[in-house]
């Protein structure tokens, strides 16, 4: 059966250049990076290019790099890492961030930050939301579920005008702006200075490279403290033996994310216009979640009214098309998914939403080929 | 259109049951019970897996599908049932509960609510519903499972299909794969899902304290510890804590002492018997008038030959030949010519 994947947003396969890039580390040099004969000492210094060219693709200095086993750990870092450092203080989060930066929020005294229903952050929540004692905030930049695109920008300005009236109130507490943006890299700026974010989530398993690879960009000057201790890796922010091969498959796939992420912008932009107009034309009752507008290019989440979308995922896949639910369905006992929620979306509406998640691969004919199956399966469900 | 509701519990039986029944013309719905979710010691709960194997199978064969959520009822009526039995210190078979009250009763009546004719499940048993509703033995002698089904009532086997009681478990295996259905290649579930993968011990510490206690042999000598006398079931071999010898035999039990009496003699009399009393006795039709019957004690078990006995507890079986391992909780179950009588508890 010929498969047409549409579930990017959960993995990406891994580049061809990659995997080449990747291979001499698991057998030929396969040393530990801290060992000091001079095999294992070139081992290092790849390890350490490979920093730089990341660094240099980013526009950071390479010790602002911390990697990590992929973007949940570089989120819990992040969270963590500085409220752990200031305890007691409080962090804001929005309310559609990924449960990777809200579990761990939870350990501490928090606040999320409304969305508006286009999923888009709400400012004026922000603001409220932000106190004396707050130290981070982490606002993502593209929701890996609807796709929405954060303000990001003027989240910055926001923080930036409460950082210069906290000096004036002579407030020490330091205040630092986190982003997760795996989601954004393929298609998205994400040099973390022209964002205004402090500490920014990388993950490899999202743009052709190795699963559990990733990073946090941690700018100068900010202390964190660690989670994993041991021989003092990664300037002791995470110990154990670097994943070698990872870290090479991660740095190869993120240059060439960053170098091309105008052109597949692009690409992609042009393949969800013909996919939004096929649904409008073959499935009328679909209608679209999250911004129209501000919107990552390859990605679809709709609703279907009435439908099970568990079902239609599976019907699908039976015809070789592999889309995600929107949302768990009510029988599995998960929790409606948060980020359908936090738009102010029903349970049964949310129970009836589909994502597909295009790639670098889609093709115009893939998308033809799944709205016209959408349509079938819709129609005998309903 | 006769409206069948099969339960789907995501393996390889049920698929096939209602593959077959679609193919037989009938209105066929899935239904996937959710009887138990809740994660053991060292063995997550893989009821969500089956619960999309269900789905997927509903999807493949084009027929609509339910969950019926008895979670509750079955914690009432099969789970506590079994705790208070193993605290009694007998050993309850919590499947034979499971099929007289929730397949053949509340999912019953619930289907038979939602407007279905009848109700079908992947057993390997067979069923005639002309003159009287009867429950017959399978074709297929290594997996019949009607030694689990004989508490069922006549008037649930009026509205119950068993179709793969024609059918051997290779053939079912063939059909899974002639349908193209993923459950073609699923692993046999064991027994009751929840305990076969952990083991009964340690469900049952879920529920109840134990404390050590003696193991006393065949003489009245102490011989060793054992971790608590629920967990051993009479008749039994045991890995008692007892090193080297012979085996042991569990031959009794004090639950007020919390001691297990052992033999390490095969031909203890202890162990053998040629009569065998039973409590709850169920007859699927009427009391049988032949008092002959065939008797299994265990699932598998030969059919051995006896003689139903009036007593003033209920009934006795007169055993032709003497078996060893009768166990109080088992069941024996009756029959007549491949057909099952019902049966009773063992005391």
């Amino acid at each position: 059966m010929k498969h047409i994947y549409l579930d990017y947003a959960a993995a990406t396969p891994i580049d061809s250049k990659v995997l080449s890039a990747m291979q001499p580390y698991f057998s030929d040099t396969f040393f530990n990076p801290s060992a000091t004969y001079l095999r294992a000492r070139s081992v290092a210094k790849d390890v350490q290019s490979a920093r730089h060219e990341i660094a240099q693709s980013l526009g950071v200095r390479p010790p602002e790099i911390i990697f990590t086993a992929g973007g949940s750990e570089a989120n819990n870092l992040a969270v963590h890492g500085v409220m752990r450092h200031y305890l007691g203080k409080h962090m804001v989060l929005g309310a559609t961030e990924h449960s990777s930066i809200i579990e761990p929020a939870k350990a501490y005294d928090h606040s999320l930050v409304a969305v508006h229903p286009d999923g888009r952050t709400s400012l004026e929540d922000l603001k409220k939301s932000i106190t004396d004692d707050t130290v981070l905030v982490s606002i993502m930049l593209a929701n890996n579920e609807i796709g929405t695109i954060a303000p990001i920008k003027k989240v910055a300005d926001i923080i930036k005008k409460i950082r210069e009236a906290r000096i004036k109130s002579g407030n020490e507490l330091p205040l630092y702006l986190h982003s997760d943006i795996c989601q954004a890299v393929l298609c998205l700026d994400v040099h973390p200075a022209r964002l205004g974010v402090d500490l920014m989530t990388f993950n490899g398993g999202k743009i052709y490279g190795p699963k559990q690879s990733g990073l946090l960009y941690v700018k100068t000057g900010i202390v964190l403290d660690s989670l994993i201790q041991g021989g003092g890796q990664e300037r002791n922010l995470r110990s154990g033996t670097e994943n070698v091969p990872s870290i090479i498959g991660f740095s190869v796939a993120l240059r060439k994310a960053v170098k091309r992420h105008e052109s597949s912008h692009k690409k992609l932009t042009d393949l969800q216009k013909i996919f939004i107009n096929l649904l409008s034309q073959h499935v009328p009752q679909a209608s679209l979640n999250g911004s129209a507008d501000y919107r990552l290019p390859n990605n679809i989440h709709i609703t279907i009214p009435g439908i099970d979308n568990e079902r239609i995922m599976m019907e699908l896949d039976e015809r070789g098309i592999e889309c995600a639910v929107g949302s768990a369905c009510s029988a599995s006992n998960d929790e409606p998914s948060h980020v359908l929620k936090a738009l102010g979306m029903t349970d049964s509406d949310a129970q009836s939403s589909l994502r597909f998640t295009m790639g670098l691969e889609t093709t115009k004919e893939d998308i033809e080929t799944t709205v016209l199956a959408l349509r079938e399966c819709v129609s005998t469900n309903l | 259109m006769k409206k069948v509701y099969v339960g789907l519990s995501g393996g390889v039986d049920s698929s096939v049951t209602a593959a077959l029944l679609k193919e037989q013309g009938y209105a066929v719905t899935g239904v996937y019970m959710k009887n138990w979710s809740q994660d053991l010691p060292g063995m997550p709960c893989p009821w969500k897996e089956d619960y999309l194997d269900a789905k997927r199978v509903a999807v493949q064969l084009g027929i609509p599908f339910k969950m019926y959520d008895f979670e509750t009822d079955y914690k009432h009526k099969v789970v506590d049932y079994m705790v208070e039995e193993y605290k009694e210190g007998r050993t309850p078979n919590p499947d034979i509960m499971c099929n007289q009250e929730i397949k053949f009763k509340l999912f019953l009546d619930t289907a038979l609510d939602d407007g279905a004719d009848y109700v079908a499940t992947g057993h390997y048993a067979s069923v005639s519903h002309e003159p009287v509703p009867q429950l017959r033995i399978a074709k297929d002698d290594n997996k019949d499972q009607t030694y689990f089904l004989y508490r069922i009532r006549e008037s649930a086997l009026a509205k119950t299909l068993f179709p793969l009681g024609d059918y051997t478990k290779p053939e079912v295996r063939k059909l899974a794969e002639k349908f193209k259905l993923i459950t073609a290649s699923k692993k046999e579930s064991m027994g009751i899902c929840f305990v076969g993968k952990v083991g009964i011990k340690e469900f049952l510490e879920q529920y109840v304290t134990t404390e050590p206690g003696d193991v006393i042999d065949q003489h009245g000598t102490r011989v060793g510890m054992h971790e608590g006398a629920i967990f051993y079931t009479i008749g039994q071999r045991h890995g008692l804590n007892v090193g080297g010898g012979l085996p042991y035999y569990v031959i009794g039990k004090d639950m007020n002492k919390n001691q297990v009496f052992v033999t390490t003699d095969i031909n203890d009399k202890k162990l053998w018997h040629n009569r065998l009393k039973m409590t709850k006795v169920h007859w699927i039709n009427e009391e049988p008038t032949n008092p002959t019957v065939l008797v299994r004690t265990r699932h598998r078990a030969p059919l051995i030959q006896g003689t139903i006995e009036k007593t003033p507890e209920g009934y006795a079986i007169k055993l032709e030949n003497e078996i060893r391992a009768l166990t109080p909780g088992q069941s024996a179950v009756l029959y007549q010519d491949g057909i099952v009588l019902g049966g009773g508890i063992i005391f």
